[in-house]
């Protein structure tokens, strides 16, 4: 209960400190504000994906169908953060290069990362039992799990960027102004925050609906 | 546990076995084949000669390839569960030698539908000659990677309510970078740019799938 009220008080506050408290980045303009939400997003559609592939690769080495709980749920909340990074990425874009959609380098990972998430919850919406999908959709993600690394390696040699760390970014983090990367690493943590209590409470009703289903299934059994 | 040997054994005997069964209808080979020469067809159709053009070239190239094999690779696997062979299948091999042999014969699937379609798409496309030795390496490599991704992808599709309908849609975060490897490097090697960088991604890419797919083959089946 804590927990929760400090989280909630915690983004609501730096929401507003980042709005009306921090400057503006020149090259930017007012398309700077954009960068509290839309980096924590990009950032947790990451951090899920890992999450999920961390606990496919367990789910793989110790047959705990709680691995797959929490990679089913992180694949989940990863998609929606993903939507949401890619939706506010694009409306950016628009603003600043004129277009919504360019295959930019970091537009095409992201594209990746949200093609990944799609494939693998549909392919675990098609897999009947819960030993087998969990089995399956985890080769799947392992699988996936190869060719990332050679994405990053690849896109930005093939393609261009634009996108604009090395404009804020220019010889390290240095000239960022400090009100800007304060309020921003506060919400990257609050936002972090959200998704770990969102993905604990998704794993907290898979385990329920598996109980009642064992509860189930057991009824049945004796009353047959 | 079964050795070394017994292993390549069982894996050389499953491609005999696929290869003997794909000889006897041919039906997955005239299909896939007919669906290649379709696409082609509607391809060239559609924007007609553009020698001149090797950068799009190049990728409608790699298109009908990706067509080509999405619609016939998960097959192999496919018509084990539908023909309900596959567990008198798994009584007869380990789950690794079987997936290797139906990988070899992916490959083999791959080679014909290419030997067919490349010279095919050259002539209707009025594609300026390649750099041989480049373009067969780049399409060498490019098939490697793409059997052994559709491979590993078949087999756990073949076990799935929508199997082919979802083949596709599945593989696909699988092909992206070969693709994205494989068109640049047909693309550089009409242009005359040096492809070593994309032909080594490409390599360095199928030995990571391949090495991937062996530790996971075990996990395949198992109920």
């Amino acid at each position: 209960m804590i927990a929760r009220t400090t989280l909630f008080l915690w983004i609501a506050v730096w929401t507003v400190l980042a709005l009306l408290w921090a400057p503006l980045v020149p090259a930017l303009a007012e398309t700077t504000r954009v960068l509290y939400f839309h980096i924590p997003a990009a950032w947790i559609s990451v951090l899920a994906l890992a999450w999920s592939m961390g606990h496919s690769l367990a789910y793989l080495k110790r047959r705990r169908l709680e691995h797959d709980d929490q990679a089913s749920a992180a694949a989940e909340l990863g998609l929606v953060f993903c939507i949401g990074a890619t939706i506010s990425g694009s409306l950016w874009a628009k603003a600043m290069w004129g277009s919504y959609w360019n295959w930019d380098p970091r537009e095409t990972s992201i594209f990746f990362v949200l093609l990944i998430y799609g494939a693998y919850l549909a392919l675990r919406s098609s897999i009947e039992g819960d030993e087998r999908r969990a089995r399956l959709s985890a080769v799947y993600s392992a699988a996936a799990f190869v060719t990332v690394p050679f994405l990053m390696f690849i896109v930005p040699r093939i393609y261009f960027s634009l996108h604009p760390d090395p404009i804020i970014n220019t010889g390290g983090k240095i000239q960022m102004d400090p009100r800007i990367r304060i309020s921003f690493f506060a919400l990257l943590i609050g936002f972090t925050g959200l998704f770990f209590w969102m993905l604990s409470l998704r794993v907290r009703v898979l385990r329920v609906a598996r109980r009642f289903e064992a509860v189930d299934a057991e009824r049945a059994g004796s009353a047959a | 546990m079964p050795t070394r040997e017994s292993s390549f054994a069982a894996a050389w005997a499953i491609l005999r076995k696929e290869c003997r069964s794909e000889w006897r209808t041919r039906y997955g080979l005239n299909s896939a084949l007919l669906f290649a020469v379709t696409t082609l067809t509607a391809v060239s159709f559609a924007v007609g000669r553009m020698g001149d053009r090797t950068d799009v070239l190049a990728a409608l190239l790699w298109v009908v390839i990706l067509f080509a094999a999405l619609a016939s690779l998960a097959h192999t696997f496919v018509r084990e569960v539908e023909g309900h062979t596959l567990t008198l299948l798994r009584l007869t091999a380990a789950a690794t030698p079987i997936a290797v042999g139906k990988l070899l014969f992916n490959l083999l699937f791959l080679g014909v539908l290419e030997l067919v379609t490349v010279p095919l798409f050259l002539i209707l496309m009025g594609a300026p000659p390649p750099h041989w030795g480049l373009f067969l390496g780049v399409l060498a490599l490019g098939s490697a990677a793409l059997a052994t991704a559709a491979t590993l992808v078949g087999a756990v599709i073949a076990q799935t309510r929508g199997r082919g309908a979802l083949f596709a849609g599945v593989s696909l975060p699988l092909l992206l970078p070969l693709l994205a490897a494989a068109v640049s490097a047909t693309r550089a090697q009409w242009s005359g740019n040096p492809v070593t960088f994309e032909l080594r991604l490409l390599a360095a890419y199928t030995l990571a799938l391949l090495a991937a797919s062996l530790l996971l083959y075990d996990h395949l089946w198992e109920d």
